[in-house]
């Protein structure tokens, strides 16, 4: 008979715990949705690189960049500020997946129209990567006529294609792979293949809630053999308040488009020539 | 089945008793466990909004429209949970930010309520308004809140609604200076609850 009463007693017990707590019933029936990750990456940039990062729909971001000139030359030319080549650039989320961009570069006076579109979101508990496609065309404004005689519209474009995949590891860490196709109407070195082929990649390690270590590199796979040119390397600093990121940085390329960091990089980490650089950024909502 | 399923050694007569006994006991047991359920009533698709804008500033607001809730009509007693990732901004970036710096959703991604309807009458009809008393847990850091609640019955649905304030400091949220000016010192959370029985 007390076998019963024990399980009586117990009945007894989780009904009483049951009335007890509410919450918990409630715990058993919430749904977890697969939350997609948040904060892969901050800047529309890692610091050259497109970041897998895009800007919201009906958002407008206004980033305005700076690569000064060698810091070889010290402080005579205030660190390189004396021959600043600066980006100007506007972004606009179509949707939440889909930016188109527009800029003008100092760097060969170049104009560029951008479209960066996500075909993939990690999420927390699913995909293990994001992947976005970036294209951009550029015009060179900068060849001149009066020297190249044969020169048509055709000559001055240049195209890149990238296939952006990263993966936030954890609250600190995210890492991104670009496997990149170039290519260039007119390339400045002879021998050079007009198609040209690179991985970049790169990555962010937050410090705490505003302040992240940036760098990425670019490794170019078919440049010809006596290239002046150099694979491209940054490395920085990202600042995050608000609607703003801040990112100041060190990187041996004074372009700051595809086809010109990838391909034309002229600075040497090795020698000291570098570009001190800024990139800033405002969000609008409109 | 020649000793039944007792434990203990007893004799025919006597196990079919308590059987018996047993049998009506768990039949009382069940039907009290059938009088529960129909004494609860729930949602999951709970609306919660906070309301932290600060005129003339870019309205700083969300809403969560997959909050869970229960009310035992039975006690009184009432509770809910969301996710707090659940709560949406109009501008993406603004719920980035709440998610990563502010509320911390990674580490702390619940938010709850437990408490009760002070004098709660089941037996009331068309609109009433209550007092609610209880606990919220946010960031698990609890406060006590007390609210009025507005509660209309009808054909077994009850409509629940309450308005109540907190301050980012309840909960151990940081506000930066740079946007001190730009987020309410106080923030208005509402709930709105259409509360069934469990279909």
């Amino acid at each position: 008979m007390r076998y019963y009463l024990y399980i009586f007693i117990f009945l007894l017990t989780s009904i009483g715990y049951a009335q007890e707590d509410l919450l918990d019933e409630l715990e058993d029936d919430i749904t977890v949705e697969k939350v997609k990750e948040i904060a892969v990456f901050k800047g529309v940039k890692i610091v050259n690189l497109e970041s897998t990062k895009l800007i919201g729909k009906k958002q407008l971001d206004f980033i305005i960049s700076h690569r000064f000139g060698t810091l070889r030359d010290g402080v005579d030319n205030f660190l390189g500020l004396d021959q600043a080549s600066a980006r100007i650039q506007f972004i606009y989320g179509i949707t939440d997946w889909l930016n188109i961009s527009t800029s003008r570069s100092g760097f060969n006076k170049t104009y560029d129209l951008a479209l960066k579109y996500r075909l993939v979101s990690q999420e927390e508990e699913g995909n293990p990567f994001t992947i976005v496609g970036y294209n951009i065309v550029n015009v060179n404004t900068e060849l001149d006529q009066d020297i190249l005689p044969q020169l048509t519209f055709s000559n001055r474009l240049g195209y890149a294609s990238q296939l952006l995949v990263s993966r936030k590891f954890n609250k600190w860490l995210s890492l991104e792979a670009a496997p990149t196709f170039l290519y260039d109407n007119t390339v400045v070195e002879d021998g050079q293949d007009n198609a040209q082929f690179a991985l970049g990649i790169g990555g962010r390690l937050k410090l705490n809630k505003r302040f992240a270590l940036i760098a990425d590199y670019g490794l170019h796979l078919n440049r010809v053999s006596d290239s002046v040119f150099q694979n491209p390397l940054a490395l920085g600093v990202e600042i995050e308040t608000g609607g703003h990121v801040f990112q100041i940085h060190l990187s041996n390329s004074q372009a700051i488009y595809e086809n010109g960091f990838f391909n034309q990089a002229r600075g040497d980490f090795g020698d000291g020539d570098i570009f001190l650089g800024f990139n800033l950024s405002r969000s609008f909502n409109l | 089945m020649d000793r039944g399923w007792a434990f203990g050694k007893l004799d025919k007569e006597n196990n079919m008793k308590v059987v018996k006994k047993t049998s009506l006991l768990l039949i009382a047991l069940l039907l009290v466990g059938v009088i529960n359920a129909q004494e609860k009533l729930y949602t999951k698709e709970g609306q919660l909004t906070f309301e932290a804008s600060v005129a003339s500033f870019e309205p700083v607001a969300a809403t969560h429209n997959g909050a869970t809730a229960v009310l035992d009509t039975a006690t009184g007693k009432i509770a809910a949970l969301a996710l707090v990732r659940g709560f949406r901004f109009e501008n993406a970036l603004m719920e980035e930010h709440f998610n990563e710096n502010y509320i911390e959703s990674t580490s702390f991604p619940k938010a709850s309520f437990r408490g009760n309807i002070v004098d709660f009458d089941s037996s009331f009809k068309g609109q009433k308004t209550f007092t609610v008393q209880g606990k919220l847990t946010i960031r698990e850091k609890t406060i006590d809140i007390e609210a009025e609640a507005s509660m209309s019955m009808e054909d077994g649905l009850v409509v629940f609604a309450t308005t109540f304030e907190v301050k980012p400091e309840d909960f151990d949220i940081k506000i930066p200076k740079v946007v001190g000016n730009k987020i309410a010192k106080t923030i208005t959370v509402t709930a709105n609850f259409d509360l069934l029985k469990k279909a």
